[in-house]
Formats: C-alpha cells, sequence, structure tokens
C-alpha cells in the first residue's frame, strides 16, 4: 500500500517548509557583500598560476612604454625646454593618452571577460548541475559579473600610478583624474552586463560575442556616423538663414543627449568643459542669440554630459543584468 | 510505503513529436528505482522535468509532497541530480569542485570541510582531493559527479544513465554505490539500458517506452505479472524414445498447460513444460517422471530474464 507524494495526501510525510521570503533588497545587498560561491570560483580560476600576473605585467610594461613614447614625441617637437604652461600640455597629452588606451582596453576586454559567463557553462555541460542547486539565478548572474569587473577594477587601478604620472607635469587636475575614471568604470560596467546579458541570450558563446561586439562597436560608432548626415542637415538649414532661439535649443540639448551615448564624445566634450575657464565640471552656460536681432534671447544650461553618460550606462547596465537574471531563472519550454 | 516521487500525467510536447505522453511514475521511499527504456523513449525529459529544468506541457511532477512547477527551491532541496554529462571546469582541484557546489547548496562553510572529506572517502577519491578534475578517469569522474549531488543531504538521487560508458569495474563500483546509499536511506532514481544492472540492484522497475510508461512495480511483482505459469526444463540420459515416453507421462496431468520436446545434437534430450500448477504439483511431476524408470538427468524451473521481459512489455507496447 502506497500513500501519495503529493502535499494533500497524509502519508508522504511531513513536506519540507518553503523558505519565507526575504527582502529582495536585502538579499541583493547580501549577495553583493558576502562571497558569492561563483565570484570565489571565477576568481580562484581566473587568478591561478601565472597567466594573470604576466597579462597584468605585460599590460602595465606597454602603457608605460606608450607613455614614455608619448613624451619623447612631444619633448622631440620642443626644440627648447619647457615652460610651466607647456609642460602642463605635456601632462595633458600623456594623461590623455593613457585614458585613451584604458578606455579601448574597458571597451574590448570588459565584454570579452563575461561573454561567455552562462553560453560558457552551458557549452561545458556544467549549466544544468548548477541550475539544480540552490544557487539563485541573480546570484549566478552578478557573480560572473562581480568576478569580471573585479578584474577590470585590478587593471585600472594598476594603471593609476602611470596616470598620474601626468600631476608630476602639471596641468591635470584631480577632479580630472577622479572623472575619467568614473567614466571608466562605467564602461567598465555598461560592456560587461551587455556580454552577460547576451551570454545569457544565446546558446553559443560565438552568437554571444557576435552580439555583444555588436553593441560595443554601436555604441562608439553610431555617434560618428550619424553625426555626418546631421552635419550635412544642418549646413543645409542654414542656406535659409540663422535658425531661432526654439530650433537653436532643441539642436544643442539634441546633440547633448546623442554625444551622451558615446564614451568617447562624452570624455573629449567633458574634458573640454573642464580646460574651458567659462564652463566648468558640472555644467556649463550657452548664450542663444536671437537670429532677427542679434541680441542674447536665451541663456541654456548644458550639462556635462558625463553626468547624463554615467546615468544612461548605469541604468542600461541595470537593464541588462535584469534581463540576464530573467533568462537564466527561466525554465527550458 | 510512502511515495518521494510521482508524476501525474506528465507530458511534453515539441511542437507536434509528444516526447512524454500522461507518464504517471510511483517511487517508494528507500526504493532502487531502475527507469529503464530504449534510446528516445522520454527517459530524460522525464528526469528533466523532475528536476525542475524543463517546464512540462501538462501533467505535474511531485517531489517529498513538492509540486516541481510551483515549488522548484523546494524539489531542489530534496534531490540530487546527475545528468548523463559530466561537467568539468578547467582549472579546478577535486576538493574545489565539491566545495563550490557545496557553497551552491548554501552548505556553512565551516561544515564543508569535514563533508567533503567525508564525501570523498565515501566514493573512494580521498587520494584524489588536490588532483584536478579534468585529469581523472571517467569512473572517477562519475564517482565524484555523484559525490556532488550528496552534497546537501538530499533524499532522493535522480541519476541519468550514471553506468552510461563505464568501463567494467566502474560499472560495478557505481553498483556498489548506489546500494550502499539505498542503505544509507537514499531513494535512488536512475534511468538505464543495462538490465544487468535492473536486475542486480533494483526494488522496483518502471519501464518506458515511446513516451509512455508501460509497466511498474516491484521486481518481484513484475516477473509474476508478465509470467503467470512456471517453464520446467527436465534433461534426459539420450536413450531410444525417452522423449516420447516422458511427453506420454507428463501430457495431460493436471497444471500441464503445454509441452515442448526439443531433441537435437546440441545436447541432451530435454523436455520443456508449461506448469500452471504449485510446488507441490512440481514435486509431483517430477516423482512421476522418476517412477516411469525416465533417466532424468537435470529437472529445473527457468527464470525468465529481465531482457525477456522487457522485450514482451515493449514489443506489446510497440504492437497496441
Amino acid at each position: 500500500m502506497t500513500t501519495t507524494a503529493v502535499p494533500e495526501a497524509q502519508g508522504s510525510g511531513p513536506a519540507q517548509q518553503s523558505q519565507p521570503p526575504i527582502n529582495g533588497l536585502r538579499q541583493l545587498v547580501s549577495d553583493v557583500l558576502s562571497i558569492n560561491p561563483v565570484v570565489l570560483k571565477e576568481l580562484r580560476g581566473r587568478m591561478r598560476g601565472a597567466r594573470a600576473f604576466v597579462v597584468l605585467t605585460v599590460y602595465l610594461v606597454l602603457l608605460a612604454g606608450f607613455v614614455i613614447f608619448l613624451y619623447y614625441l612631444y619633448s622631440a617637437s620642443t626644440a627648447t625646454a619647457f615652460s610651466a604652461s607647456q609642460r602642463g600640455l605635456v601632462g595633458k597629452f600623456v594623461f590623455g593618452g593613457v585614458v585613451g588606451i584604458e578606455l579601448l582596453l574597458v571597451c574590448f576586454i570588459a565584454p570579452a571577460f563575461t561573454v561567455g559567463a552562462v553560453s560558457g557553462e552551458r557549452e561545458r555541460q556544467t549549466y544544468d548541475l548548477l541550475r539544480t542547486t540552490l544557487l539563485p539565478a541573480r546570484s549566478l548572474v552578478l557573480g560572473k559579473l562581480g568576478s569580471a569587473l573585479v578584474y577590470i577594477l585590478l587593471l585600472l587601478f594598476t594603471a593609476l600610478p602611470l596616470q598620474s604620472l601626468a600631476f608630476l607635469l602639471g596641468g591635470v587636475a584631480i577632479e580630472e583624474l577622479v572623472l575619467a575614471t568614473l567614466l571608466l568604470v562605467t564602461c567598465a560596467f555598461l560592456f560587461s552586463s551587455a556580454g552577460v546579458y547576451f551570454s545569457s541570450l544565446m546558446r553559443r558563446t560565438l552568437g554571444a560575442t557576435v552580439l555583444t561586439f555588436g553593441f560595443v562597436l554601436l555604441s562608439l560608432l553610431a555617434l560618428p556616423l550619424l553625426l555626418i548626415p546631421l552635419l550635412v542637415f544642418s549646413s543645409a538649414f542654414s542656406f535659409f538663414g540663422s535658425p531661432s532661439v526654439l530650433v537653436q535649443a532643441v539642436m544643442l540639448y539634441a546633440g547633448l543627449l546623442l554625444s551622451a551615448t558615446n564614451p568617447i564624445a562624452t570624455m573629449i566634450i567633458s574634458e573640454v568643459m573642464i580646460v574651458d575657464q567659462t564652463t566648468g565640471l558640472w555644467y556649463a552656460t550657452v548664450p542663444l542669440s536671437d537670429p532677427m536681432s542679434g541680441a542674447i534671447g536665451f541663456t541654456a544650461y548644458v550639462p556635462s554630459p558625463w553626468m547624463l553618460f554615467t546615468v544612461f550606462a548605469g541604468v542600461l547596465g541595470v537593464i541588462f543584468v535584469l534581463l540576464a537574471v530573467l533568462n537564466v531563472s527561466r525554465r527550458e519550454r | 510505503m510512502s511515495l518521494i516521487l510521482e508524476t501525474r500525467d506528465l507530458a511534453k510536447s515539441y511542437g507536434q513529436f509528444q516526447a512524454v505522453k500522461g507518464m504517471s511514475l510511483q517511487v517508494v521511499q528507500g526504493a532502487i528505482y531502475g527507469f529503464v527504456g530504449p534510446n528516445g523513449a522520454g527517459k530524460t525529459t522525464t528526469m528533466r522535468i523532475i528536476t525542475t529544468l524543463l517546464e512540462p506541457t501538462s501533467g505535474e511532477a511531485y517531489v517529498g509532497g513538492h509540486s516541481v512547477r510551483s515549488a522548484p527551491d523546494d524539489v531542489r532541496r530534496l534531490i540530487g541530480y546527475m545528468p548523463d554529462f559530466f561537467g568539468v571546469y578547467d582549472d579546478m582541484t577535486v576538493w574545489e569542485y565539491l566545495d563550490f557546489f557545496a557553497a551552491c547548496y548554501k552548505v556553512p562553510d565551516a561544515q564543508r570541510r569535514r563533508l567533503i572529506d567525508d564525501l570523498l572517502e565515501l566514493v573512494d577519491l580521498g587520494h584524489k582531493r588536490d588532483v584536478q578534475v579534468d585529469t581523472l578517469s571517467r569512473g572517477m569522474k562519475q564517482r565524484l559527479c555523484l559525490a556532488r549531488t550528496l552534497a546537501h543531504d538530499p533524499q532522493v538521487l535522480i541519476l541519468d544513465e550514471p553506468a552510461s560508458g563505464l568501463d567494467p569495474r566502474a560499472r560495478v563500483e557505481i553498483r556498489e554505490l548506489l546500494v550502499e546509499l539505498s542503505r544509507m536511506g537514499k531513494t535512488v532514481f536512475f534511468s538505464t539500458h543495462i538490465l544487468a544492472d535492473v536486475a542486480e540492484i533494483c526494488t522496483h522497475i518502471g519501464i518506458v517506452e515511446g513516451g509512455r510508461l508501460v509497466a511498474q512495480g516491484s521486481m518481484a511483482d513484475m516477473q509474476r505479472q508478465l509470467r503467470p505459469h512456471r517453464t520446467l526444463r527436465v534433461q534426459f540420459l539420450a536413450l531410444q524414445d525417452v522423449l516420447t515416453r516422458a511427453q506420454s507421462v507428463v501430457f495431460g496431468r493436471e497444471g500441464v498447460l503445454a509441452v515442448r520436446p526439443i531433441d537435437d545434437d546440441e545436447g541432451p534430450p530435454t523436455l520443456e513444460v508449461d506448469f500452471g500448477g504449485d510446488a507441490a504439483g512440481v514435486s509431483l511431476l517430477l516423482s512421476l517422471l522418476v517412477a516411469q524408470k525416465l533417466p532424468v538427468l537435470h529437472f529445473s524451473e527457468t527464470r525468465q530474464e529481465l531482457e525477456d521481459v522487457f522485450m514482451q512489455i515493449t514489443n506489446g507496447a510497440r504492437t497496441s
């Protein structure tokens, strides 16, 4: 005589009680702060042996070589000894070069670290093993993302002394260093999240790689490609005379929004606003003149694009993470 | 006995193709349940539904009273799943592999070291503790995978083809491990093609064919159901007309259903008798043959092999 395994039957023994619902935010914070087994496993794998340290050393040697090359390039172009203002320019040149290299690194290496996060588990045939454990989908996704970000942060922070060489030469303010680091970390988060999302979407890492790097290239190249027809359009528009204050304001803010979707444009415009004494770190005021009278019709307050980019990339990154969690937690159909 | 695992009219379709059709399994607590069927019969699909990996099209599955649809975490707490492949992480030692999965099962850090040592001892891999997982032999990997399924002390082990691709020694080791786990109170639900393994260790069997469960029950019940009568095999010394005389003695006796003489050059003259009587009737039949001075060399009841049972059931399912 057997009794049923369903809950309404008495004979199947006391069913194990479900965990009480835990506050989602508290659990999320706990996941991030405590040692997530996935983070531990990934970092163990990544930092084991000489590979991680060889990569780090080669990266820093190449970056240092690039800084020395920039310094000598600039010094060779000036016959006489540097004046204080020239030293400042050299400092900016070196700083800009290092940040530019780091930006390229973040754009292409950050997604490469995460593009196999979920699809790689499928290919190794370990995905089913993980999905039948008690590891929540969000821990898997955050663990993969976190371990990738930790290694990228290691690369970025080990390069800080090279960026700081600019301080010896002058011309670079501390807020520029902080801002550059913030934008690099934001980019790393956005592109790593994109990698995790596409990895959770595709069965194979190859497909995830194509989509992820397609997204990265779109982020970097969409603005320049869009600017070409926009410039043609604006020059055609100027043929009919100067635009009204309203059109000028719309074009100004649209341009700002567009530039805030591109990390390179964001960095350049933010730096220009910092350097320009009339503007600043946070915002600029742009006077818009009336085409008929020539008088100042409206003063537009333009926030620095780094703020918009940080919000835009942060929100988009969070959306990618949430979608990845959704994909992982979804049962196969 | 209470049921630890049950499916009710479970079905799974992929477009027009029905992989599982109205499967109603019942696995009692503490059983070693062999889930037997040919390739493509729906075994893995059923197991993937039970382990919460796959959404069923219709029907329900319960483990320990928890629905796989509505309480997957509770089900995962009760099961240890070993798929028919072995997922390997590069650059991971045996100890780290078990530590990682124990952490995924939320085993507290303080208990893990002791637990891993115990598990490695159970599967006889204590000496491979610090060896890279990908350097282990297939049999060792399979044992390690079994140890992984035990990390959170589950009640039910769901094993998909655990002996597939193993050499004879590794197969025996896995079989012994399953029996040991059953002694420890675990319910073992495993799929296999290897009927010898089922005959050797299973207490219960479910036979699946074309997505349907065509028979299930305890091994003894199953053999009784499929063979309503005994088949007796009597061998004689090769004398003139011995089979004709024996046939005349046996034929028409109470309980005798059929008599088949087998007289070929390969062995002694043999008579096969389908007999519907009890043990006393068998004894009486033997004494009659001896009383007629027939030279009986060997008298035995033939056991129906599991292969025969399987073929009989699956052929029936195909033709119906």
